[in-house]
């Protein structure tokens, strides 16, 4: 919004927040893990690409000695966690903001939101999984 | 007489039990000194009194010079919000005896540029209230004669919450984002608009999408969430932006106005 930032008439006091304003308290901590997940998401998307890249040029040691390195393995570990925290967290508020109906005039508790939106994304995944794998 | 019933009134306050809260005490005091400081004070409490009865009692007793807001006491007013033990809490819901034995620091509400001790400047988020819009707009307004406008329980449960706001501006202390950039409409002020939007009686919620919708609107909310934590009054000021959000998402889906 555009607003007029006139010049105070009178002193103020303004203190500004400092970069380690995310550890005063455990909410914000767990939100900055959040939206840290994000580096580890594009950097594990990164290496997938450069995964593909090797099959696609036909290099298959080159790709086999690349995925069986204990740093890719490390690596996805770590991901796969941070993915799994930031879905769970993200589940959660989903179930806050798009209630779910379980009827005429009964909606879903925050829990069976989750609930409901993991059930959901487990038909989904073996859908694909299905689909490109075990066909 | 009167010392058999003082001896009672000390009796009374005895069972009642009477303890000591320190008090670390936000201060800026311009005109004495530019830079803010601490403060202790010492204040006899019992187990029914709040941090604003201690201000009070440090206004009357101690030191007259203590500036802060109130009004009502009793948590519809708004006034006395203030950053208690670094979590912005209205001082007249808060209970000493919760911080029992540990000096309870109280700090202005964060994120406001500070006037004097407790008291902010609040003509930001004042500015932000009015901007959204915050009334019914009817494209014609019915005659008085032919009824009031009429609404489903469902109806007035979908805006209802966040008509309960009481303006204490909590949430914008809770608010990192708004913390960081002055310019987001943030999270009372969103919740308002979003009380007119979901309100069925209103009749141009378009209105105020130029206002949430702008780059300082709904967009700069990343979901902290702390709003609602911090809110008094059970109000979830993140729900209305996430829903916000997707009311602008969809709006895309939409024909264009006609008209316009």
């Amino acid at each position: 919004m555009t607003r007029e930032n006139a010049p105070s008439k009178y002193p103020e006091y303004r203190k500004q927040l400092g970069p380690g304003w995310w550890l005063s308290n455990q909410r914000y901590t767990l939100y900055m893990i959040r939206e840290l997940t994000s580096f580890f998401i594009s950097i594990y998307a990164i290496i997938y690409i450069y995964q593909l890249s090797l099959l696609a040029s036909g290099d298959f040691s080159s790709y086999d000695l690349f995925v069986r390195n204990p740093a890719t393995i490390g690596f996805s570990i770590i991901a796969l966690f941070f993915t799994l925290y930031h879905a769970v967290t993200w589940f959660s508020l989903m179930g806050r903001i798009q209630v779910v109906k379980l009827g005429p005039k009964k909606t879903a508790t925050p829990l069976q939101a989750i609930a409901i939106n993991l059930l959901l994304l487990l038909i989904v995944s073996y859908a694909i999984v299905y689909l490109f794998i075990l066909r | 007489m009167a010392t058999r019933s003082q001896g009672v009134l000390d009796k009374m306050t005895k069972e009642s039990g009477v303890e000591t809260a320190t008090l670390k005490v936000f201060r800026y005091r311009p005109e004495v000194q530019t830079e803010p400081y601490v403060q202790e004070y010492k204040v006899p409490y019992r187990r029914d009194m709040v941090v604003l009865d201690a201000l009070n009692y440090i206004k009357d007793h101690i030191d007259g010079t203590l500036s802060y807001r109130w009004s009502c006491r009793m948590g519809i007013c708004g006034s006395c919000g203030a950053n208690v033990d670094g979590e912005p809490k209205l001082t007249c819901a808060s209970f000493l005896h919760e911080f029992k034995g540990k000096e309870i620091k109280i700090e202005p509400l964060a994120n406001f540029p500070v006037i004097k001790d407790l008291i902010v400047n609040i003509e930001d988020f004042m500015e932000k209230l009015d901007h959204i819009k915050p009334w019914i707009i009817r494209k014609e307004e019915t005659p008085l004669e032919k009824g009031e406008y009429r609404q489903t329980p469902e109806e007035l449960e979908a805006y209802k919450q966040f008509s309960m706001c009481i303006n204490c501006m909590l949430c914008y202390a809770a608010c990192p984002i708004y913390g960081m950039n002055e310019e987001f409409l943030g999270p009372a002020a969103t919740a308002l608009a979003y009380r007119y939007i979901a309100d069925t009686r209103d009749q141009d919620h378009e209105a105020r999408f130029p206002m949430v919708h702008d780059k300082e609107g709904v967009w700069e909310c990343t979901l902290v969430g702390e709003c609602s934590v911090a809110c008094p009054k059970g109000v979830d000021p993140m729900l209305a932006i996430q829903k916000t959000k997707i009311l602008g998402a969809t709006q895309i889906l939409k024909p264009p106005r006609r008209g316009k």
